[in-house]
């Protein structure tokens, strides 16, 4: 291979790219989905509504929102027959073992007998997998990440794209002295321009006023990813050069690598400012926002927005019409945002919607959550990161349906050289990929 | 879910309503109603609440907001990084509603020692809720003390009004309302 770690102009065949979708499960065929029992009984049609008005107040099905309370079964004679899921079945013993006293009175009130049925415990991600959970009782399903292009596979054209933001990212991660640390960079895929890129900042940072810098941030409708350079900005971090010549622990600087290492004394004290969350993700959703403020300072129509999305349900007092709104949310979602970001009347995007970004190294819970929050529609990094990764390593938050948003999340492999940190120590950061 | 088994003392009670004050804030500016304080041997030393519509940052939250506020104190003062997390470790955070899975990573990186919480955040929350960061196993992780249900009712009144106030700014609604 001719291609030059970080040289600008190597082109890269897609073969020696591999780009890797991460869903938000570990697949399992779909015949072996896990299960749990759930207590039922069969109802007349004519009382269907009231009785389902009753059960979600006094008895809601909390962690099967994609169950449908209610199944209709068609008999021999062509009639049809209701069963309806009253609670969650207790695993442990048989019938009235654990049911809530609530339950057991609506049972006799109605003169109901009840049966165990068997329901998927999550939500399909698949036609098949939803195809089996009909079998045994009704489901909705959702795809979460439906919209998301890339999910089924990318072109050329995008494959190229994507290897040369990770490229950036790559650039970026090495380019603070004898540090490594991780790099983020924001990208709307729709005009392949950076929004924002970051380094960690643990161990230093430059204050926020200096770092808003709207003319080299690359909004610039003339700047594009063919002249990198551009993009150079003040946000930047400069690391202290006093960093550790231990070769061995030079990468230790990658904050979601290792979060909790920020006290150690091994990193030195530097004049500088430095923050423990100030993780690459954190500061370039920081960057975007100050962009986005400095561009539309008027624009009220932003915090109606973050209004509606970043709110908090109530616990389950609440009642069951309000509940029904909030899974309504969840469910339209992905849709939704996607709209909103192509549709012509907003030039200006609702937080970092539609927006991809990429990181050298897979991120940390804390990240990752972060770019839940702020609606980051793709994640693509190079390197997992086994200790504290968010994103299929230890924790897979693409998979936690009850999130407000759903992004979807892949591993682009580059070719060895590219991600060359250190030449002693690359083979180890890519040993542990494969 | 982190229940509340222990008898709630009434300084509990007392720094919960500081945060809801933190809260109301919040509420006046048209942000989310989330506050809390932040508490170092019996004193308050950082409060914070929710500026994610101000700042169009939805990363911050209350919690975020009081950690800046410390780690800019102590670093003026020229705390080293070690007097820094030892700080943290002796610190106890009162919030409205629970931490969501982002500052529930962060409070554990920080190290703090303790918190208590309002009401029960069962779509984002990160001390019982969807995961729970408090009490991650792993070598590395820190644990930490969490105690919810604390002033529930209020912080839930709180976070209701704001969504039935509704907001004027709002952009019209993508699709009808169900009702």
């Amino acid at each position: 291979m001719s291609v030059n770690g970080g040289g600008d102009g190597a082109e890269l065949s897609a073969e020696q790219c591999k780009i890797e979708y991460i869903p938000g499960k570990l697949p399992v065929p779909p015949h072996l989905q896990p299960t749990v029992s759930v207590l039922a009984a069969v109802i007349e049609a004519s009382h269907a509504s009231t009785l389902i008005r009753k059960l979600n107040k006094i008895a809601p099905l909390e962690n099967l929102r994609h169950v449908k309370r209610i199944r209709k079964k068609r008999l021999d004679g062509g009639k049809y027959e209701l069963s309806l899921i009253l609670c969650l079945a207790s695993e442990t013993d048989g019938q009235l073992g654990g049911i809530p006293t609530d339950v057991l009175e609506f049972i006799k009130e109605y003169q109901l007998s009840s049966f165990v049925a068997k329901v998927c415990k999550y939500a399909a991600l698949t036609k098949e997998e939803w195809d089996e959970q009909c079998k045994l009782w009704p489901t909705s399903y959702h795809p979460p990440t439906y919209n998301i292009a890339g999910i089924t596979g990318f072109s050329e054209d995008d494959t190229r794209s994507i290897v040369d933001f990770m490229k950036y990212a790559a650039d970026l991660a090495r380019s603070s002295d004898n540090r490594v640390v991780n790099a983020a960079v924001i990208v709307d895929p729709s005009t392949k321009q950076v929004i924002s890129s970051a380094c960690d900042q643990v161990f230093s940072w430059t204050t926020a006023e200096s770092n808003i810098n709207i003319e080299k941030n690359g909004l610039d409708p003339n700047t594009s990813l063919n002249c990198p350079g551009t993009f150079e900005s003040k946000e930047h971090t400069k690391l202290p050069s006093s960093a550790s010549s231990d070769p061995g622990s030079f990468s230790n600087c990658v904050s979601c690598l290792h979060p909790w290492r920020w006290a150690e004394q091994e990193f030195g004290e530097s004049s500088e400012s430095w923050h423990p969350l100030r993780h690459a993700a954190m500061v370039a959703i920081e960057y975007s926002a100050n962009q986005d403020r400095l561009l539309f300072p008027n624009d009220g129509h932003s915090g109606a927005e973050i209004i509606l999305e970043e709110c908090v349900s109530f616990p389950s007092t609440e009642s069951p019409s309000k509940r029904q709104k909030t899974s309504l949310n969840n469910v339209e979602d992905g849709e939704n945002h996607e709209l909103r970001a192509r549709s012509s009347d907003s030039v200006r995007p609702y937080l970092c919607t539609g927006y991809d970004i990429f990181f050298v190294w897979e991120p940390c819970i804390m990240c990752a959550m972060a770019l839940v929050h702020q609606r980051v529609r793709r994640i693509f990094f190079a390197l997992p990161n086994k200790t504290a990764g968010a994103l299929g390593s230890v924790h897979r938050l693409q998979g936690e349906t009850s999130l407000n948003h759903h992004f979807a999340v892949f591993r682009v492999s580059l070719p060895e050289e590219l991600l060359n940190f250190d030449s002693k120590n690359s083979r180890n950061l890519l040993g542990s990929s494969d | 879910m982190a229940s509340c088994v222990e008898e709630i003392v009434p300084e509990s009670i007392a720094y919960m309503k500081l945060a809801l004050d933190q809260a109301k804030l919040a509420l006046d500016s048209l942000e989310v109603p989330v506050g809390c304080v932040i508490v170092e041997e019996g004193k308050i030393i950082a409060h914070g609440r929710n500026r994610t519509n101000e700042t169009r940052n939805a990363t911050r939250h209350a919690e975020m907001e009081a950690i800046d506020v410390l780690l800019e104190q102590w670093q003026k003062l020229g705390l080293s990084k070690a007097d820094v997390a030892k700080k943290f470790s002796n610190c106890t955070l009162y919030v409205t509603c629970e931490p969501c899975i982002m500052c529930a990573g962060s409070l554990s990186i920080l190290g703090i020692k303790q918190i208590y919480f309002g009401c029960a955040n069962d779509r984002f929350g990160g001390c019982g809720s969807i995961l729970s960061l408090h009490s991650s196993i792993g070598d590395q992780t820190k644990c930490f003390k969490c105690e919810g249900g604390i002033m529930t009712t209020e912080a839930i009144s709180l976070l209701r009004t704001f969504y039935e106030q509704g907001n004027p700014n709002a952009p019209k609604p993508h699709r009808p309302l169900n009702q």
